[in-house]
C-alpha cells in the first residue's frame, strides 16, 4: 500500500483542531456526564489520528479501550460524584 | 485555586511543546528508533516467529516481559479498585445524582442487545485469534469481549449480568489469564530455555522452533485476553454499583 | 458507468441527509426533537455513504473487493440496528429524567399543575 502522508495534511490539521476543541470542552463543560462523553469523543479523534499515522494496532486499542469502555466506566463513576461540588 | 491550576497547566504545556521540537520527525528513517532495532524486527521477524504482523511479534515475543507485567498491572488495578470499593450491601443505596427512577428496561434495548452481543463476542474471538495476521490481539479482543458483558449489564440490569458472569468467576478469570501467561514462561524455563522463550515449547508441541514461537504468541495473547476481559467486567461491576453489587448504571 | 452514477447519487443523497441532520440539531427547539433529527438523519446518511462505498469497491470485481464489500455491508447492518436503538435509549432516559419538552408559546399547556411541575423539574436538572 502506498500512502503519501503529506497529501492529507488538511485532514491532520482538522483532527488536531477537533482534539483541542474536545479537550477544552471536556474541561469547561458543567455536567460531569457531558464531560465524560466529550472525553470519549476526544478518544475517538485520537483513534482517527493514529489511523492516519498508519498505527492501526494502536488505533484499534484506542477505539476499544478509550472510546468505548473507559467512557462507560467514567460515566458509571460520575453518578456517585456530586456535580455541584467546588473544584 | 483556579488561576493557580491554570498557570501550572500552561507551564506544563509550554514545557511539553518545547520538548516536542527535539523529537525526530514522524516516520523519519534516520531516527535512532528506526536505525538499530526496527530493521532487525522487520527483516527477521517473520523468519523467526512466523507471524506476519510485526506488532504482535514484537509485543508478545520480543517484548514479552513488557506485556506480562502490563497484564499484571491491569490485574492489580482491578484488585485495588475492589479493595477500595467493595462492601457488603447495607440496604441503603448511595446518592446517585444522574439516575432517574425507573422500573425496568424496555424490549427494544433487550432485542438489540440480543442481536448485537453474540456478534460482538465472535468478533472479539476473531480479533484475538487473528492477531497474527491483522491488527488486534489479546488486549483488543479482551476489551471487546468485556464490553459485551458491559452491554448486557447496561441493557438488562447488573443483577442479570452477574447471574451470567458471577463475581467469583470474574476474579478467577482475572487471575487465570495472568497465570496462563506466566505459566507459559515457566514451561519454557522448565524445558531449558529462557523465561518466555517460546522455542522451548517446540519439544512439547512437536513442531519446529519457528512454529513454536508462533503458537506461544497465540497462547500468551489468549492469557492477556482473558485477564483484560475479566478486569474490564470487574471494574465495571465495582464502579457502576458503588461496591455493593446491588444496582448498576 | 452505471455504478459510478449510482455511487454519486447515493453520496449526494447522504450529504443532503447529513445537512438536514445538522440543521435539525441546530434549529430544533428542545432535546427530544434534536435527538430525533440526529438519530434518523445520521443513520440514513451513514447507511447511504457506506452503501456507496461498498458499491464503489465492487466496481473492479475480485475476491478481495468482495470481502471488503461484505465487511462494509456488515457495518451497515450494525449501524442500522445500533444507531436507532441508541437514539431510543437516549430519548427514553430523557423521558424518565423528565427533561422539559417544548410547546408552542401561543397555546400554553391548559393544566396549570403540569406547567409548574415542568418548571420545577427544569430547575432541578440544570446540571
Amino acid at each position: 500500500m502506498t500512502w503519501d502522508a503529506n497529501l492529507l495534511w488538511q485532514f491532520d490539521m482538522l483532527i488536531l483542531l477537533m482534539m483541542v476543541i474536545c479537550a477544552v470542552a471536556a474541561l469547561s463543560l458543567k455536567g460531569l456526564v457531558s464531560s465524560a462523553v466529550v472525553t470519549g469523543a476526544y478518544s475517538f479523534f485520537t483513534c482517527l489520528m493514529w489511523t492516519h499515522m498508519m498505527a492501526v494496532d494502536v488505533a484499534f486499542t484506542e477505539a476499544a479501550v478509550g472510546a468505548a469502555v473507559s467512557t462507560v466506566i467514567i460515566v458509571a463513576t460520575a453518578q456517585y460524584i456530586n456535580p455541584w461540588s467546588k473544584d | 485555586m483556579k488561576p493557580f491550576a491554570r498557570i501550572i497547566l500552561f507551564l506544563c504545556a509550554v514545557m511539553m511543546l518545547t520538548a516536542t521540537v527535539d523529537l525526530p520527525d514522524w516516520a523519519d528513517p534516520g531516527s535512532p528508533a528506526s536505525t538499530h532495532l526496527s530493521p532487525g524486527f522487520i527483516e527477521q521477524g517473520y523468519h523467526e516467529t512466523a507471524t506476519p504482523n510485526v506488532v504482535t511479534a514484537v509485543l508478545a515475543d520480543y517484548r514479552s516481559y513488557d506485556t506480562l507485567f502490563e497484564s499484571v498491572v491491569v490485574f492489580a488495578a482491578s484488585l485495588v479498585v475492589m479493595l477500595v470499593l467493595r462492601r457488603t450491601s447495607t440496604g441503603t443505596s448511595r446518592i446517585k445524582h444522574f439516575r432517574p427512577k425507573r422500573e425496568g428496561r424496555d424490549t427494544i434495548l433487550r432485542g438489540a442487545a440480543q442481536s448485537i452481543i453474540p456478534v460482538m463476542q465472535i468478533f472479539a474471538l476473531y480479533v484475538l485469534f487473528h492477531g497474527h495476521y491483522s491488527p488486534g490481539g489479546g488486549f483488543q479482543g479482551g476489551v471487546i469481549f468485556g464490553a459485551s458483558f458491559i452491554l448486557l449489564s447496561l441493557c438488562y440490569s447488573l443483577k442479570f449480568a452477574m447471574q451470567r458472569f458471577k463475581e467469583k468467576m470474574v476474579l478467577i478469570c482475572c487471575a487465570c489469564g495472568a497465570l496462563l501467561y506466566a505459566g507459559i514462561g515457566a514451561v519454557c524455563l522448565a524445558m531449558g530455555w529462557n523465561f518466555l522463550g517460546y522455542a522451548g515449547l517446540a519439544g512439547l508441541l512437536g513442531v519446529t522452533d519457528v512454529m513454536a514461537r508462533s503458537h506461544g504468541i497465540l497462547a500468551v495473547e489468549a492469557g492477556v485476553g482473558i485477564t483484560v476481559m475479566a478486569v474490564m467486567v470487574s471494574l465495571y461491576y465495582d464502579l457502576a454499583s458503588g461496591g455493593d453489587m446491588e444496582e448498576g448504571l | 458507468m452505471i455504478i459510478d452514477i449510482l455511487v454519486i447519487t447515493m453520496m449526494i443523497t447522504g450529504l443532503v441527509f447529513f445537512t438536514g441532520t445538522t440543521v435539525g440539531i441546530i434549529r430544533f427547539p428542545d432535546f427530544y426533537t434534536r435527538v430525533h433529527a440526529a438519530g434518523k438523519g445520521d443513520t440514513l446518511s451513514t447507511v447511504m455513504f457506506l452503501g456507496a462505498m461498498s458499491l464503489y469497491i465492487l466496481r473492479d470485481f475480485s475476491g478481495e473487493s468482495l470481502l471488503t464489500f461484505i465487511k462494509l455491508i456488515l457495518i451497515v447492518l450494525y449501524i442500522f440496528i445500533a444507531s436507532p436503538t441508541a437514539t431510543h435509549a437516549i430519548i427514553d432516559a430523557g423521558y424518565e429524567f423528565r427533561v422539559p419538552y417544548w410547546t408552542r408559546p401561543s397555546d400554553k399547556p391548559s393544566n396549570e399543575d403540569d406547567a409548574t411541575d415542568i418548571n420545577k423539574t427544569m430547575e432541578d436538572i440544570s446540571i
